[in-house]
């Protein structure tokens, strides 16, 4: 310690923690002056300072996800949220919020619809097969591995079924079988009711997930403006991934786990209107657990 | 009904710190459960506000960061000091190698910025106590070298590449 017997450790990190002011403070600061071993010692920690606030800061600067977003005020009235942890909205709303088209006023349009729903999915699977030939036959071939995300297969799913005339596989009026189907493949199924946020339900399917199957519940606005897709998957990927998946520009999405399985909310409505559709579907979803 | 949405929104004011806080403390253990210590944390503040147990301005924001700690306290006990990859900077490794109590104490001070007293309760210890703490974080971190990479070392590793040919 310095040559001063009057100021101790104690009194430098006081000072680095502004616990001392006025003349205190000018007695240490005299001291630093005229020691250089003492005067490190406050310029090293004040480095680990400014070092722990620049590693940490960002986490600051983020936006809470859903969960903890008003979650005092909320909880207050509801109990504790169905959301396990760390719900994340990546949906990113344009000022053109796309609307799906309002199927039962273009009945003729279907058949040409899907025809060109059939033809587009047929030219992004021979772009995908390509690319992927592409890229083994390169002979440097060393692709960046790209962060998987159940966001991203959410996404897609959405952008498969939602808009065909028939997007789902079981109606939402053969319940038992849709569920027992999902059960089958997925182990848990369960069809939130969304119907109170003008959500009906059409049906359910089961399609490819990123690490297996996964649960696509497909709801429908009651003026069938809009369609709203609900992915679950079993979640074995931990954490969620550290850069904002690929979503389609006009689609808001809201990611969260719950129970082992990742669920995704995914559809045009405002942010508003999605984040209380998630609360409601994690709160159903829960209803029963996954065990059961 | 005022108080107690101005203690509501003084909790939802701290969430951003209060996540900062909680990464830095559960640094071993990830952000997935940070945010759920923090999702408790704010729980047991909201809690404490609907039971009028929490009455005064900052008594929230408190009680939030002494339920975070005692949390993470309890959720870190026995799986302390896994080793962190070298990609994390080195002060995230210092920080990571620190016993629990001495990293709530730097963290407290020097991150969240609360005064000793302040600090001491929300660590439910005494000030001595958390000085000490404090004292010891600071000196094992200080093991650690900080300083910003002088210009000439730079140029040092930029050019180690280069041979003379001539």
């Amino acid at each position: 310690m310095g040559t001063s017997p009057a100021i101790d450790e104690a009194d430098l990190h006081a000072l680095v923690d502004n616990e001392i002011s006025g003349e205190e403070r000018r007695r240490v600061e005299d001291h630093l002056a005229s020691c250089p071993e003492d005067a490190g010692l406050v310029d090293g920690w004040r480095r680990q300072n400014a070092a722990l606030r620049a590693a940490f800061e960002p986490v600051a600067q983020e936006r809470p996800p859903l969960s903890l977003r008003n979650a005092a005020q909320r909880n207050a009235s509801t109990g504790a949220p169905p959301i396990e942890s760390g719900a994340i909205h990546w949906g990113r709303p344009s000022s053109s919020t796309r609307t799906l088209r309002r199927f039962e006023e273009a009945p003729g349009g279907r058949s040409t619809q899907a025809i060109a729903s059939t033809l587009g999915a047929l030219l992004v699977g021979a772009a995908i097969a390509g690319a992927a030939v592409f890229v083994i036959t390169r002979p440097d071939a060393a692709p960046p591995a790209p962060e998987p995300s159940y966001v991203e297969r959410a996404d897609l799913a959405y952008r498969t079924y939602a808009s065909d005339p028939k997007p789902v596989e079981f109606e939402a009026a053969q319940k038992d079988e849709l569920l027992s189907a999902l059960r089958l493949r997925l182990g848990f199924a369960r069809a939130p009711d969304l119907s109170t946020l003008d959500l009906k339900l059409l049906g359910a399917r089961v399609a490819p997930g990123l690490r297996g199957p996964a649960g696509v519940l497909i709801y429908e606005r009651g003026d069938s403006s809009a369609r709203v897709a609900l992915y679950y998957e079993k979640a074995e990927l931990a954490g969620f991934p550290r850069v904002a998946p690929r979503v389609d520009q006009a689609l808001t999405a809201i990611e969260w786990r719950a129970a082992g399985y990742d669920f995704v909310l995914i559809g045009p409505l405002g942010p508003e209107s999605m984040q209380q559709a998630a609360e409601r579907a994690a709160a159903e979803m829960l209803t029963v657990t996954p065990a059961q | 009904m005022g108080d107690k949405e101005a203690l509501f929104a003084e909790v939802e004011e701290a969430t951003p710190a209060l996540r900062r806080y909680a990464r830095a403390l559960c640094v071993t253990a990830g952000a997935i459960a940070a945010d759920d210590l923090v999702q408790s944390a704010i729980d047991n503040a909201a809690l404490g506000i609907r039971e009028r147990r929490l009455r005064e301005g900052g008594a929230a924001r408190l009680c939030a960061y002494q339920a975070l700690t005692a949390a993470a306290r309890e959720e870190l006990a026995g799986s302390e000091s896994p080793k962190l990859s070298a990609r994390h900077p080195a002060i995230v490794q210092g920080l990571a190698s620190l016993p629990f109590e001495e990293r709530a104490a730097i963290l407290l001070v020097a991150l969240e910025g609360f005064s000793y007293d302040v600090a001491a309760e929300i660590a439910a210890t005494r000030r001595e106590a958390l000085v000490a703490r404090l004292m010891r974080a600071r000196a094992a971190l200080s093991m650690l070298d900080l300083r910003p990479p002088a210009p000439s070392d730079g140029q040092r590793r930029a050019g180690s590449h280069l041979r003379l040919v001539k």
